[in-house]
């Protein structure tokens, strides 16, 4: 089994991976290497979403309702696709990171994005998503603290990271057709997807506006009782 | 040997000055089966928890629990995990992983054991338990008895010492739950296993248990060998009322023999004990009237999917104005498909339903379901949504001046911490808030004990009295007896048998209660526990 | 039992992690024309002519990838005509078929990578990397259809309250917005039982180990063998880009050399590697046969 045994080093790998590497790594693939960008961007964040994925693995021994809410929430996220026009992916991502803390929302995040695609169809997009929704989670949980107190920021943070999430992955699929990035060819994959950003968009607000509060008291009350 | 001490000990849940346990001591020996009685909230489940250190809640405890002669906070993790088992009540939810071998597998995982190890153990188990063909299979496949099996059988490759069991049966259908005790009784005999299991339904359990484990108010009341201590409980209102129908008759009378416990038994009383000068109670059947039909089946198919069996198969019936009737019959036999049908869910492919001499489908806008018809599912946590029963009765407007019981000391708690039977009453009044005339109930009194049992009974026969039509499907053939006005067999997919209690529990041989079982051939026309009592009390003392 | 579903997941893995990891970076036609023939081949062997509407729609995003890529990229040098100022170019065109072929073929190994790589064997694979991860994973996999067979029950339940109906788009959304409310109420409820009943079992006392029911045969033995050595051989020329293909601001391609031929037999071989073990499965089977 493969872990990160220093807590420390846990720690700093879970910030500058995503906030540094990550971001170092698009940077260096787009500005400076002109050709075969598309080969080290994809290369460099799949094995730094896998070490920040392994990284979010505490040998904490409570963790056992932890894990659990996890892969409730995970399937959850999968079962949810029945209401029309909801993706509940991004909306229960952010809330179980609001709740539950930034490593459970990443895992959530992370894992849902894999296991919807064995729905969807698995593809070299999901090491990807999987980053992606995982950030999601992840800031969630850092912004947690603000995120509780203002029901409207929270709806601002579940919109916003739904239109980010779909700009990165625009700007992945750019990458891996064109292996160069051109910036009229990603303004035609935004345009191209405006309709669905918006309904999706949308979908996110009434989302959050109608249901952050009641699902985040039952996750408050479960944390509660049962002592997460 | 003795095997598990209990010294002194109480318990009280944080927040609750009432202690849910005082006082218990009780000694088990190894190869006991120790059946735990006792009404919902007696502490049986606390108590249970507590031989299981790792399931012990938070709350104040005191006493001590020994294991072999050791304290149980001095041993190992790894020696309590492995030497006491426990299964709970819910088969579904304990399960844990996708596949059943892995399932199997999970406890041996967890202990860290090698993988040879764990191949051999499973296997081994695999065959104890002849689920060789399911062993591939995903979870999701199993029936709700195969996957308590499961649940069981993943235990029992940790090859523990003794099994704690919460309410295992509880959950499962007659025959399920006969299966599953069966299988701890063997593994009781084969294997010497011990055995502490705590059950509602009675009937099968008390006589495979050697021992009695009676609770009230968190206190043993008796402990000690199964026939003695259940003469012990004589006059015990409570507690004999979830017993066996040979120990509630038995209760009746003050004959000084040992208290029969099975059927046989009890018939072995009766015969010994009383003549049968007076073979029949002479009661006046209800004459009936003509009434208005209610609820009409006509000729209905119905299958789930085009190339998938029929469930229904040309299902014919009729209910009546004012009368509670019930649909007994086997797992899988279409009971509740047939509910489901008559509230507008299942759409049938052919034949009539009508509701109220209308057809379902002429009803618009969902009408049916305003002051017309109502259905109470099976499983009730499917009603929930809110924080409190306060909000979840607000949440459909339902003012409960109109319920012809109280709810009103439940108002803050959660829906989910209430017991089962309350559970069952908060959807009822959730169902009932769309003032209908027509309730269809699924199943209403699965893995209720005896007293909430009897508080659903008296809640149906007071709507009776308001004047609703009540249609139930259900396992329980006591509850039917108790309060149906017709019975219904159901046999794949159609009603092979339509009558009064009486007449239907009488003209079954199996499919029948245990008072009607014990008494067959010797008196006619009894059904309940009560019937059974008043033609021994009529007869008086056998003459021989 | 189809080809590779039989084979350990390791080596099913590796296999598929080397095929597509060239044929996802390397743009050479050679290259990529076996790629997709292969991928295609493997999954037609697999599922017959069955699932017509998504090839469709596999050919339909090439069309489009081939049609998109001259209308914005107008690099090259061989302008074939211009719109509206701008130029469309030959070099522009066949990358765009280059990489649409290339992505198709992409998207075909993962298709049947999905197929041949069922739940418990991806549980697997994880297993040996994290076990914690894969248990995760499983108990989601468990909750998946629980949770859909409980959603249809909370649907009839509502609908038979008169809360829950389906006539009109809105009522559908709010309907189903009611359902799923009630669905993370038992969720999270009764998974307290699920994780007592992991804690009575011992989860969390010690370090886990990892049990399956596969076993590493000869075969895959075979499989990973060959795969690596097949790897081997190409892994110099993809190094050292002596099988690079430029496509802006003129196609061209590196020389054709001993070491190059060998790279694409390689990768020939290696795309193929499915179809043939497929064939000789076969044979063995009718000749196993024809014995008795």
């Amino acid at each position: 089994m493969i872990t990160i045994k220093n807590a420390a080093l846990r720690k700093v790998l879970k910030i500058i991976i995503p906030f540094l590497l990550v971001p170092l790594a698009l940077a260096i693939g787009i500005f400076v290497l002109e050709e075969k960008s598309y080969t080290f961007i994809s290369i460099a964040v799949s094995i730094l979403a896998l070490v920040l994925f392994i990284s979010g693995f505490e040998k904490k021994k409570t963790g056992t309702r932890r894990l659990v809410i996890v892969a409730v929430m995970t399937a959850l996220s999968v079962v949810g696709r029945f209401i029309p026009l909801f993706k509940p992916i991004t909306a229960l991502t952010v809330i179980t990171a609001v709740y539950i803390g930034g490593e459970a929302g990443f895992l959530v995040g992370a894992m849902s994005a894999l296991v919807s695609n064995f729905w969807f169809g698995q593809g070299p997009w999901t090491p990807f998503q999987m980053f992606a929704w995982g950030m999601i989670g992840l800031i969630g949980g850092l912004l947690s603290k603000y995120l509780k107190k203002s029901h409207a920021l929270l709806i601002i943070y579940g919109v916003f990271s739904g239109i980010v999430y779909s700009f990165v992955m625009d700007l992945w699929a750019v990458l891996w057709h064109n292996d160069v990035l051109t910036a009229e060819i990603y303004i035609a994959a935004l345009v191209t997807a405006i309709p669905y950003t918006v309904i999706y968009s949308v979908s996110n607000m009434i989302f959050f506006a109608l249901l952050a509060k009641p699902f985040g008291e039952k996750l408050e009350r479960v944390k509660l009782k049962y002592g997460v | 040997m003795e095997i598990l001490k209990i010294e002194d000990l109480s318990f009280s849940y944080p927040l609750c000055e009432k202690k849910a346990l005082k006082n218990i001591s009780f000694t088990v020996e190894r190869g006991d089966f120790v059946t735990v009685c006792g009404a919902t909230g007696s502490g049986k489940s606390t108590l249970m928890r507590m031989l299981k250190k790792e399931l012990i809640p938070l709350g104040e405890l005191t006493g001590k629990v020994y294991y072999k002669g050791k304290d149980l906070d001095t041993l190992s993790e790894k020696e309590t995990t492995c030497s006491i088992g426990f299964v709970a009540q819910r088969p579904e939810e304990q399960i844990v992983t996708d596949k059943v071998w892995h399932e199997l597998a999970f406890g041996l995982e967890n202990m860290g054991l090698p993988k040879d190890v764990i191949r051999r153990r499973v296997s081994e188990m695999t065959c104890y338990f002849g689920i060789e063909d399911w062993f591939e299979k995903s979870v999701n496949e199993l029936s709700g008895g195969q996957k308590q099996l499961l649940n069981l059988a993943s235990v029992m490759v940790m090859q523990p010492d003794i099994l704690i069991l919460d309410e295992p049966t509880a959950q499962l259908d007659p025959i399920a739950a006969s299966d599953f005790i069966a299988t701890l009784s063997k593994l009781n005999r084969d294997l010497s296993l011990t055995v502490v299991i705590t059950e509602h339904r009675l009937e099968d359990v008390i006589p495979a248990g050697n021992k009695l484990l009676a609770m009230e108010n968190g206190e043993i009341v008796k402990y000690g060998e199964t026939r003695s201590a259940i003469s012990a409980l004589y006059g015990n209102k409570t507690l004999i009322e979830g017993m066996p129908a040979a120990v509630r008759i038995f209760n009746n009378f003050e004959i000084n023999t040992p208290c029969p416990l099975t059927v046989r038994e009890g018939r072995d009383f009766i015969e010994k004990n009383f003549s049968n000068e007076i073979r029949s109670a002479d009661k006046k059947e209800q004459k009936n009237e003509k009434k208005d039909a209610v609820l009409e089946f006509s000729d209905v198919y119905f299958r789930y999917e085009r190339d998938l069996p029929d469930i229904l198969r040309g299902l014919d019936f009729t209910v009546y104005e004012n009368e509670i009737f019930c649909i007994l019959g086997g797992n899988g036999s279409g009971k509740s498909t047939s509910l489901s049908a008559a509230a507008g869910i299942n759409k049938p492919y052919s034949g009539n339903i009508k509701v109220f001499g209308k057809k379902i489908k002429d009803y618009k806008n969902g009408d049916l379901y305003k002051n017309c018809l109502s259905l109470l599912p099976q499983d009730v946590q499917t009603v929930f949504l809110k924080n409190t029963v306060k909000e979840e009765l607000a949440d459909v407007n339902m003012d409960t001046s109109d319920l012809p019981y109280d709810l009103s000391e439940l108002n803050e708690r959660h829906p989910y911490d209430i017991s089962g039977g309350q559970q069952q009453l908060l959807a009822l009044a959730k169902v009932l808030s769309t003032k209908p005339k027509l309730l269809l109930l699924d199943e209403p009194t699965k893995g209720l004990d005896a007293y909430a049992k009897k508080s659903i009974m008296d809640v149906l026969k007071k709507l009776r009295a308001l004047g609703m039509t009540i249609v139930c499907v259900t396992h329980d053939v006591e509850f039917a007896a108790d309060c149906a006005d017709r019975c219904a067999m159901f046999f794949r997919g159609e009603i092979t048998s339509c009558s009064s209690p009486k007449e239907f529990f009488s003209g079954n041989s199996f499919y029948t209660t245990a008072a009607n079982r014990m008494t067959r051939g010797y008196y006619g026309g009894v059904t309940t526990v009560a019937d059974a009592v008043e033609i021994m009390k009529k007869n008086g003392a056998a003459t021989k | 039992m189809k080809a590779f579903d039989g084979y350990n997941p390791i080596a099913v893995f590796i296999y598929y992690a080397a095929v597509v990891s060239v044929g996802m970076f390397c743009m050479n036609p050679w290259i990529i024309g076996f790629s997709l023939v292969g991928a295609l081949v493997t999954f037609f062997i697999r599922n017959k002519l069955s699932g017509a509407k998504s090839h469709l729609f596999f050919l339909l995003m090439f069309a489009v990838m081939v049609i998109i890529n001259p209308l914005f990229n107008h690099n090259g040098v061989t302008v074939l005509l211009v719109i509206n100022d701008n130029p469309i170019t030959l070099e522009a065109i066949i990358y765009g078929i280059a990489s649409g072929a290339m992505i198709i073929g992409i998207i075909y190994w993962f298709r049947s990578f999905s197929q041949i790589m069922t739940s418990d064997k991806l549980l697997y694979l994880l297993g040996s990397i994290s076990p914690k991860f894969a248990l995760i994973l499983s108990m989601t996999l468990r909750y998946i259809p629980l949770f859909e067979k409980q959603t249809q029950k909370v649907v009839h339940a509502q609908q038979a309250l008169g809360l829950y109906r389906d006539d009109d788009f809105l009522s559908k959304i709010r309907g189903g917005i009611r359902v799923f409310s009630v669905m993370v109420t038992w969720v999270l409820e009764n998974g307290v039982i699920t994780s007592d009943s992991m804690t009575a079992r011992g989860y969390g006392i010690t370090k886990r180990t990892h049990f399956s029911i596969f076993k590493f045969r000869r075969h895959d033995i075979i499989l990973t063998v060959t795969t690596v050595i097949l790897f081997a051989v190409m892994l110099p020329t993809l190094i050292t880009g002596a099988i690079n293909f430029e496509y802006y601001p003129k196609i061209v391609g590196e020389e054709t050399t001993v070491f190059s031929v060998l790279a694409y037999i390689s990768y020939g071989i290696l795309a193929f590697l499915p179809t043939i073990t497929e064939a000789e499965e076969k044979i063995r089977w009718k000749y196993l046969k024809s014995k008795i």
